[in-house]
This record gives structure tokens, sequence and C-alpha cells, in this order.
């Protein structure tokens, strides 16, 4: 009886940890959603804790009926789009001939490539050969430099080589060009490793936000990270962060704007779970 | 002696032809990587030049030490020096066990609905960028109508402007990391945990061990090799600071704790177009991460037999 009793009492105190875990990831969110649904007054009297006081959309239709809010929404799509299509297309390109025992070159491929994981030149080099090839304020700056990853390289690699070879070799058999092979067999196969990689993939487009200050001048062109990052975070080159920006523009259309910005992750985060305990796990495997 | 060279030659030859839809393929990879991988190693050149962007990298007269002596004479040397590893320290320190008792309190969970609803919430934050995460800090900690100081200010405290004063910027660094990747970094741990025998478990019910018992003689000893080698990785890359959050949580009022190389880099380099010198400090940067992942690497190998690759 006693050993049942410090059963429940060690799983009460365990429960009541890990619920404050949960709430201590969860809350912050909720607060900024509860906020931009909330009337200006309500939230500087800091009344504003669970649920809406004075619930309303005033901030979200102002957001919405300036331009630039919107416009760095579009191009946020646009470049997480099409860097993502980019990964997963030179990723499982370049993948399949590496996991090819026979491949030409294949151990000096892998040497040449394994070696840049500890050859990091930094951002100036990289930033001028960006310049050099003048991608500088093109969607290319952001897709380009970083088209490889090359631990996800890597990933793929050991899930093609895990893939049974006597397909492709029938395949081959019956006249079967590499190609083919590759977009119509192994790619439809590694469908699980494409999502968890590309799931990475749309999460480091969608939340990127240093590769666009530095590589996109025109405003136009802001995703919506930098417009965040504009809004939000008193600018540190500018001021000398005596004035406290958080209290400047109002809180509820602030983050009404950073409700909006998570909704696609929010949106993918409940089926993306599977593949993201998976990436995480591929990745500690390799690394 | 001159056949067999012809027949290597050959035979190389035939492997091309053999593989050359293959390498067609490869093409853009090797591409990639030359372009945007070797291509900026070759350009850290400009370290040991006067870079010029109307002269180009070739054309731009050589210096020879010029950058990295007037690096290594300034303080500021220093104060990066200190501050880079401090921040990864004490990220590595103070952050390390947190993943791993997430993932022990997770294990004794024996309603799944719970286990699964915490474990799906404690890595909702890996999802969000880090634009968001630093504005959420500083919303937080605001001095005007943020959560924290309304507490204060509820409690009978006066009010603080966290961010401004450099005594609580590595603490507000250090934490915010913790919030952000415990629940992620436990999912190793958990499968490092499911992997452990479970006879064992059922032997020290059956000799009437309690479940604190089971926690330190089993899961602890059972996690050792796993914790150890991401203890190992996690030193090596201990320097690779998340410069990002820096850059947009730090102001001149915190610069002397919260400056690291990279942000130094990136203010010589693209605010103040100092291209030269800002890849001097980026190579320096570079040279000590490398030796850092390399020893680690080298250590974990001979511990674990498990290298980074």
């Amino acid at each position: 009886m006693v050993g049942e009793r410090k059963i429940s009492v060690f799983s009460i105190v365990n429960a009541l940890i890990l619920a404050c875990i949960a709430i201590a990831t969860l809350y912050p969110v909720l607060y900024i959603t509860v906020i931009s649904f909330s009337d200006t007054a309500s939230v500087i009297q800091g009344k504003v804790f669970l649920f809406p006081k004075g619930f309303n959309l005033d901030a979200y239709k102002e957001v919405l009926s300036n331009n630039t809010i919107p416009r760095a929404y579009l191009n946020s799509i646009y470049y997480t789009a099409l860097g993502t299509f980019i990964n997963l297309l030179f990723t499982a390109v370049a993948a399949y001939p590496l996991s090819q025992p026979n491949f030409f070159g294949r151990r000096v491929f892998m040497l040449g490539i394994i070696v840049t994981m500890f050859l990091n030149p930094g951002i100036i080099p990289t930033y001028i050969v960006v310049q050099k090839l003048g991608l500088t304020d093109t969607v290319w700056s952001l897709v380009l430099p970083n088209a490889i990853w090359t631990m996800e390289l890597i990933i793929l690699k050991s899930f093609y080589e895990n893939m049974s070879s006597q397909i492709r070799e029938a395949a081959l058999i019956d006249g079967a060009s590499e190609t083919r092979i590759l977009f119509s067999i192994v790619i439809p196969l590694s469908k699980p490793a494409l999502a968890s990689i590309g799931l990475f993939f749309f999460m480091g487009h969608w939340n990127s936000f240093f590769l666009p200050l530095i590589y996109l001048n025109d405003k136009e062109m802001y995703p919506l990270q930098v417009v965040l990052r504009d809004m939000l975070i008193f600018n540190s080159e500018n001021d000398a962060g005596l004035v406290d920006r958080a209290a400047l523009a109002p809180q509820a259309v602030k983050n009404a704007t950073i409700v909006l910005s998570m909704i696609p992750v929010l949106l993918i985060y409940p089926f993306a779970q599977k593949y993201f305990a998976k990436g995480v796990m591929l990745g500690s495997e390799k690394g | 002696m001159k056949k067999p060279n012809k027949g290597r030659l050959t035979e190389t030859l035939k492997h091309i032809r053999r593989d050359r839809e293959l390498l067609l393929l490869f093409i853009p990879c090797i591409l990639f990587y030359i372009i945007f991988r070797y291509g900026p190693l070759y350009g850290l050149i400009i370290a040991f030049k006067d870079y010029s962007v109307f002269s180009g990298v070739m054309g731009s007269d050589w210096v020879g030490l010029k950058h990295f002596v007037k690096f290594f004479s300034n303080q500021d040397f220093w104060m990066l020096f200190r501050n880079t590893l401090l921040l990864g320290f004490y990220t590595l320190i103070f952050g390390f066990p947190f993943p791993i008792l997430l993932a022990i309190l997770l294990n004794e969970v024996r309603t799944k609905w719970f286990k699964k609803s915490v474990q799906t919430l404690s890595y909702l934050p890996a999802f969000l960028s880090v634009v968001i995460i630093s504005s959420m800090i500083i919303d937080f900690l605001s001095p005007t109508n943020g959560l924290l100081n309304q507490l204060l200010s509820a409690f009978g405290f006066e009010k603080k402007y966290f961010l401004v004063d450099p005594g609580w910027f590595r603490p507000i660094y250090v934490i915010s990391e913790i919030w952000g990747t415990i629940g992620y970094e436990s999912i190793i741990y958990l499968a490092a945990i499911a992997g452990i025998n479970p006879t064992l478990y059922e032997a020290a019910r059956v000799d009437g061990a309690s479940r604190f018992h089971m926690i330190r003689h089993i899961t602890i000893p059972g996690l050792m090799p796993t914790m150890l080698i991401m203890f190992i990785l996690k030193t090596g890359s201990m320097i690779r600071i998340g410069y990002e959050k820096v850059l947009l949580l730090y102001n001149p009022m915190t610069y002397n704790v919260a400056d690291v190389f990279s942000t130094y880099v990136y203010r010589k380099g693209l605010l103040e177009s100092n291209y030269s010198y800002a890849a001097a400090v980026g190579m320096f940067e570079a040279l000590v991460a490398m030796t850092m992942l390399l020893g680690a690497n080298a250590i974990s190998r001979k511990i674990g037999g498990k290298g980074l690759w």
C-alpha cells in the first residue's frame, strides 16, 4: 500500500512539472493570439491574460488594409515555395548518384562534400560570391546559396542506399534511363524521407530572416520576417535601445501580424509531428 | 610500363561512359559545391588583401596579415572572444540537462494522450522564427507593459528594463535557448530510453525498486552513452552562437556582453563595408570552430566509435 501511494505522488508531481513545461511553451503563442483580438484599452491596462477582452478584429483589418504586410506575405509564400522546391529537387537528384556504390568518383565527391561541413568561410566571402554573380536583390540570392543542405543530402543518400536495388536493376534491364528510374521509381518510393527533410526546408525558408536582410535592398521584396523585424524589434543600429519600442506600436496590431505569420507553420504543425521527430532522429543518427 | 597505365585510363573512360547519365545528373550538385561552398573559401584570400568592390578579389592589393594584426591588437578582440565563449559555454552547461530531464519525466508518464500532448507542445518553439521568438522576449520583458514587469510591480518590486542591462543579457539568451530547444532535443533521449532493455525494469520491479530507483539505476545509466556523445558534439559546436537572436536582442547598451564574432563580422563587413577586415575576423572564427569540431569528433570516435560521419 505504501508503495502504491508513493507511485501516485510521484505521478502527480511528474504530471505537474510536465504541465508547467507545456504551458511555458504554449502560453506565449496563446498570449499573442489573445492580445491580437483584444481592444487596446484592455491591453494597456494589463487586463488580458487568457481570453480576449473586448473581442474585435480591428487589428487584423488594420494590418490587411495597408500594402506592406500582404505584399510581404506574398513574397514569403513565393520564396518559400520556390526555395523548398529547389532544395528538394537538388537534394533528391544529387543523392541518387551518390547512393550508387559503383558511381564514378563517389569517394572523392563524398569527401569534397563532407569537408564543407567543417570549413565555413563565413558571411563575407559568401556575400561577395552572391554579389559577383549578380544575384543580390533577386529571389535567387535566397534560394541558390543554400540549394543543398549537406546533412540532408547525406540523410537522403543513406535512405536511397537502404532501398532495394533489385527494382533499379530490373528497370535498367528493361532499358529505363537513370533519369526515368530516379523520377518514376526512386523519388516516389522515398516520399516519407522527402517529407521529413522538406519540412525542415519549408521552415527554414518561411522563418528565414538573415539572408533576405543582407541580400535584399528593395523594401518591396522584403519577406514577412524582415518586415516583422522592422516592425517589432528596436533597430539596434539606429537607437541606443533607450526607446522601448515594445510600447510604441499598438500591441494588437503587432500581435495580429505575428499571428498571421504563424498561420502556415501552425497549420502544418499537427501534421508535421511524425516527420519532425523522424527528421530530428535521422539528423542525429548521421550527426 | 605504358600498357597498364593506358589500361587504367581506358578503364576510367569506360567507367565514365557507363556512368555518364549519373554524372550528368550530378552536375548541378558539383556546380553548387564549387560555386557556393568552395568559391567563398577561395574568396577568403581577401582577408589578406584590401578588398574593394571595384578591383575585385583578384585585383585588390595584398596586405599580408595587416587585418589580423589589427584585429588581435584591438581590444574588441578579447571582448568578442570572451562573449562568444561564455555565451556558448553557458548555453551548453545550463542547457544540457533540461532535454534529458524532460525525456526522463515523459518516459514515466503512463497516460498516453498526456505524454503525447506534452511532447507535441514542447517542440512548438522549434517551429517559430527567431524574429518571433525575439519579439516575444522583448514584449515579455518590456518595462512599459511587459508581462514580467506587470508581475514585478504587482508584487511591489520596481519595474526594470532588462534588455538594456548588461547583467541580464546572458541569462535572457540562455533561458530562451533552453525554452526553444528543450522539446526537440528530448526526442533523441526519448529514443535512447526506448532502446533500454525492458527486462531490466521488470527485474527491478520484481525486486521492489521504486520509480526513483529505476530512474537512477537503469534509465540514467542507460542514457549515459547518448549523453556523452551529445555532450562532446555540443562542445564541438559550442562557439556557433545563434547570432541571429543576438542580432535581434542586443543594442549598444549591451554590446560589451552580447557582441559575438558573427555579429561583429556583420556590422564591420556588411554595415560598414570593411570587407577584408570582417573576412579576417570571420576566418579566425572559422578556424577556432573547425579546430573544436574536429577535436570533438576525434574524441567522440575514440570513446563511442561514432563520429560526425
